[in-house]
Order: structure tokens, then C-alpha cells, then sequence
């Protein structure tokens, strides 16, 4: 049992496009590169995360599930999330490419886009 | 470019880079040369992914959804149109006709992108060039809100920073100064080594301000030594260029009046020019189609002949405004926010695209049309105002010109 997975950060989420996200959103590649949360990695020790962690983002009422990657092209306050359908479905006008999220450790597997999907059509 | 090669053109993104070699088996691309990963991927993997003709998730023949189409557009009583950032001039005009036939509302992704500092550009409230001038004059190259490295991946070496230039002929570690302001260190503040400077903005209007002061010679709140470092460096050469981004469009937090003059005051004691930097291949092909024929770039309604943030695409989901929508080539359940993506999954959403997207999965019709540059060529318009050429692999006889003619027989 990891202390962390009792933790909640509150953080700035950047978003930012991602040069390896390609335009066939049924592939693999696609999941791969856009479910994805970069941190820093002096973040990422003070805060308790690991490379690979998969953690939920939770934003006005609304979570996903991103798989952790360590990179300095993140800020050093907060996570970065590629645009895409997982940042959309966070995000609002008030705060389009930046705004105010809670992280914490998740149990279960990244989100799905036909589970963003399920709940547009709902 | 000469000889005998013959040159494709890529519309991945607003580079539209149309230098890009390619050998055919067929009709399948076997090796693409010069083009960046993305848009070498447009090419080898059109193919897959593709949209079918479908009614409500059911596939159908394509003359049925086009009859469907034509249908839901006939009936519709208040019907936006929207998307056309991907598609050749040629189609967004016959997508402008049908609003107006209709008296519809029309709308592209600029309105949430960089669609006011292309307005600024063409009521030529801010100075612009050209990529061309940028290669051969520019000394400062200013990216501010912007990562090129992720979002334009040719737009570095191929139009600004890297190349050589007429006036440029050193290279860019003597010949160039790189300033890159964003609020991390993406890839392209990276770069930043010699002759370059990184600015780390937390707050993009106090660096406007800084600018200002300084040039009036009075002490910013934040950034002095950058606002006077970069100063500095622009008054040493004619030319200099500004390419502002989303970064920036948000920052500004709409104070672009601040902005003008703080691009004003700059040009009182250097010359700098300044050139958005958007993703879309073709967004500033339908701003400008559309300011041609009614003065304005975007959020247009033909019924009240006049533009409005109220009827921006997303305002007009968010108000329930319309009960139709046809949406080309775009994919906003990817991009807009869910509360306003929702909506789509309402109302009658007919999508014309070449491939599946998440919004397709929730349209009631899906038109398949074909890919720009690969199928389909036509003009685009680059985002520095440059008309390109699309120099496409094949022409297939069902593309945006033609899904939209039929479409538009609705109001003929």
C-alpha cells in the first residue's frame, strides 16, 4: 500500500498540443500518446508518482484516468495533458488550456474515449 | 523545387509544405520524403480509418445519407454550420453559399483559436509578412504561446529559424535571435541556446506591459530585463517577426488593444511584423473567404447579417440555438469542451469527413468525403495569408466540392 493513495494535489493543468498523436483516433498510438499526464520529475518525487502510475484528474465534477510520464516539458506546478478528447472533457471556456485540478493515485485503468463517448451520448 | 520530380502537397497543418516526394505502389504511398512524422502518416496510412456512409450509426449507401442529409438540412428551422478549417477554399465557398441560402449561422474553429488576430491582421491593425520574408530578413523570431516543435513540426526549419536566408546568410547561431515565451519549457523553448532567449510567462499581459514600459523607458512590474533584452536585440536589425499562438490568444485574456500597442510602440523604435500561428491546415483559407464576402472571419449569421460572439459554434450549443448542424472535416468532440460537445448528441449533427472521429460516433449522419492533399487538391490559404496550391495525389470524384453541392441542392 503506497502512503500517496490517500493523497490529493491540487494542480495547474497545462494543455498543449502533442506532435505523436496521430489522426487514426482508433489506433493504439492514439491511446498511447494522448492518455497520457506529463510531470516533471522533481514533481512527481515530491508528490509521490511514479512513471507509469496511472492517476485520476478530477475537474469540475468530471475525472479521467492518464497514465503518468516523467518529462521537463510539463511546468513545474502541475501536469501537462495533450489536447484531446480527455482534456475537452475536462476542461471549460473559463479555463480552456489552463486550469485547476485535483490529482491522486487511481486503481483503475485509463479512461477509455468510447467511455467520454458513452457519457456524451447519455 | 524543379526537374522532374513531382511535388505533393501536405495538409496536416497550416506549413501546407508542398515540397513533400513521394513514391506511389499504386495507389498506396510507399515512401514519403520530406514531410514531418505527421504529415508522412497522412500520406502512407490514408487508407485507414475511413468514415462510411451512416444513418444513426447503421451503415447505408452514400446516396442515402446525402438524401438524409438534405432532408434534416431542408427541415431545419435554425441550422449552424461548421468546421471546414481541412478542406480547399473551393468547398468552404459552396459551405458559405448553402449558409446563405439557408440564412444559417456559419462558424470555424478560429473563434476559439486564432481567428481575432487573423481579423486584426486583415483589417491590417497589426503589421504582417510573409514566411518568405521571415526567411530572408528576419533577425528576432518571436514565438510567443506557441510550440512549432509539437504543433507545426516544419515551421522552424523549413520557413523561419533554421533556413538561410538573402539578408540571413550566416545561419541562425550568428544570423538569427530566437525568443520563445511560453508558460513551461515546451520543446521549442529547448532550442533556446545561443542567441536566444527563454521567457518564462506566468502572466502574458504583464509581459505586454513590460514591453510598453520599457520602450517608454519606465520600469515594468515583471520581465524588465527580458522586455529590455529583447528590445535591444530587435533594434538591431530591420526586420522581426512575432508569431503568436493559443498561448498567447488566452493570455491576452481578450486585452488586444494592449497588444496593438504594445506592437505599435515596438515598431516606434524597431520594425516587427507579426503572423499567427495556427494549427488548422486551411482555418485562415475560410476566415478569409468569409471576411471577402461579408467583412468578417468567423461567428457569422446570415439571417441577422451580422457577426457575433453569440453566434460563435459553442455559444450556440451552449444556448440551444440550433436544432441542426453540419459539421466538415472537423471534429469537435475532440476539441470543444463536453458541456458544449454534449449538445451535438441532441440535435440532428450531420458530419461530412474522410475518416472516423469522436464525432462521427455520435452523428446522425456521416458522410465520408475525401482526405485534402491526398484525394482531394484544390487552394488553401497559409497561415502567414500565402494562397498554396494543393497539389493532391489523386482527385476522387467524392470530395468536399461535391458532398457539398448536393447538400446545397436543399436551397438551389
Amino acid at each position: 500500500m503506497r502512503f500517496t493513495k490517500f493523497l490529493k494535489v491540487e494542480v495547474d493543468v497545462v494543455v498543449a498540443r502533442n506532435a505523436f498523436i496521430p489522426d487514426n483516433k482508433s489506433s493504439k498510438e492514439y491511446l498511447e500518446n494522448v492518455a497520457i499526464a506529463f510531470m516533471q520529475e522533481e514533481f512527481a518525487k515530491v508528490n509521490g508518482f511514479k512513471e507509469n502510475d496511472v492517476i485520476k484528474i478530477t475537474s469540475k465534477g468530471r475525472s479521467v484516468n492518464l497514465k503518468v510520464k516523467i518529462s521537463d516539458i510539463a511546468h513545474e506546478k502541475g501536469i501537462l495533458i495533450p489536447n484531446g478528447i480527455y482534456a475537452s472533457y475536462l476542461t471549460s471556456f473559463d479555463g480552456f488550456k489552463r486550469f485547476k485540478a485535483e490529482i491522486e493515485l487511481a486503481d483503475g485503468e485509463i479512461t477509455k474515449p468510447e467511455e467520454i463517448i458513452e457519457k456524451l451520448k447519455g | 523545387m524543379s526537374g522532374n520530380t513531382e511535388y505533393y502537397t501536405c495538409a496536416g497543418c497550416s506549413c501546407l509544405c508542398d515540397d513533400i516526394e513521394i513514391d506511389l505502389d499504386g495507389e498506396n504511398a510507399k515512401t514519403v520524403k520530406t514531410a514531418c512524422r505527421r504529415g508522412s502518416n497522412i500520406f502512407l496510412e490514408y487508407k485507414e480509418n475511413r468514415a462510411e456512409p451512416a444513418i444513426e450509426g447503421r451503415k447505408v449507401e452514400f446516396e442515402e445519407a446525402i438524401k438524409k442529409a438534405q432532408e434534416l438540412i431542408e427541415k431545419s428551422k435554425s441550422l449552424a454550420i461548421y468546421g471546414m478549417d481541412t478542406i480547399p477554399i473551393e468547398a468552404q465557398k459552396v459551405a458559405i453559399e448553402l449558409a446563405e441560402g439557408k440564412e444559417a449561422y456559419i462558424d470555424n474553429s478560429s473563434s476559439y483559436c486564432l481567428g481575432d488576430f487573423v481579423e486584426m491582421v486583415l483589417k491590417k491593425e497589426l503589421p504582417t509578412a510573409t514566411f518568405d520574408d521571415v526567411k530572408d530578413y528576419a533577425y528576432v523570431i518571436f514565438y510567443w504561446g506557441v510550440d512549432p516543435h509539437n504543433s507545426l513540426p516544419r515551421h522552424m526549419s523549413r520557413y523561419t529559424y533554421y533556413p538561410r536566408g538573402k539578408k540571413r546568410q550566416r545561419g541562425y547561431e550568428e544570423d538569427r535571435y530566437l525568443v520563445v515565451a511560453d508558460i513551461r519549457k515546451s520543446h521549442t523553448a529547448m532550442l533556446v541556446a545561443k542567441n536566444a532567449r527563454f521567457i518564462q510567462v506566468d502572466d502574458d499581459l504583464k509581459l505586454v506591459d513590460a514591453f510598453i514600459k520599457v520602450i517608454d523607458k519606465q520600469m515594468p512590474e515583471k520581465y524588465a530585463d527580458d522586455a529590455v533584452r529583447v528590445i535591444r536585440e530587435m533594434q538591431k536589425a530591420d526586420f522581426n517577426v512575432i508569431m503568436g499562438g493559443l498561448g498567447l490568444r488566452y493570455g491576452l485574456k481578450g486585452n488586444y488593444e494592449k497588444f496593438k500597442e504594445m506592437i505599435n510602440k515596438m515598431n516606434e523604435v524597431a520594425k516587427v511584423y507579426f503572423i499567427p500561428a495556427g494549427c488548422h491546415a486551411n482555418m485562415r483559407g475560410f476566415n478569409e473567404v468569409l471576411f471577402e464576402k461579408t467583412g468578417f472571419v468567423n461567428k457569422y449569421s446570415f439571417k441577422d447579417g451580422e457577426s457575433s460572439l453569440d453566434y460563435a459554434f459553442f455559444e450556440l450549443l451552449k444556448n440551444d440555438k440550433v436544432d441542426t448542424t453540419l459539421i466538415i472535416g472537423s471534429d469537435p468532440v475532440n476539441s470543444l469542451p463536453f458541456e458544449i460537445s454534449k449538445k451535438l448528441a441532441k440535435i440532428n449533427t450531420i458530419v461530412v469527413d474522410p475518416r472516423k472521429s469522436f464525432t462521427t460516433q455520435i452523428a446522425k449522419v456521416v458522410i465520408p468525403s475525401a482526405i485534402s492533399g491526398v484525394e482531394q487538391g484544390g487552394t488553401m490559404i497559409r497561415s502567414d495569408g500565402v494562397r498554396v496550391k494543393v497539389n493532391s495525389l489523386f482527385e476522387r470524384e467524392i470530395n468536399d466540392v461535391y458532398v457539398l453541392e448536393r447538400l446545397k441542392e436543399v436551397v438551389a
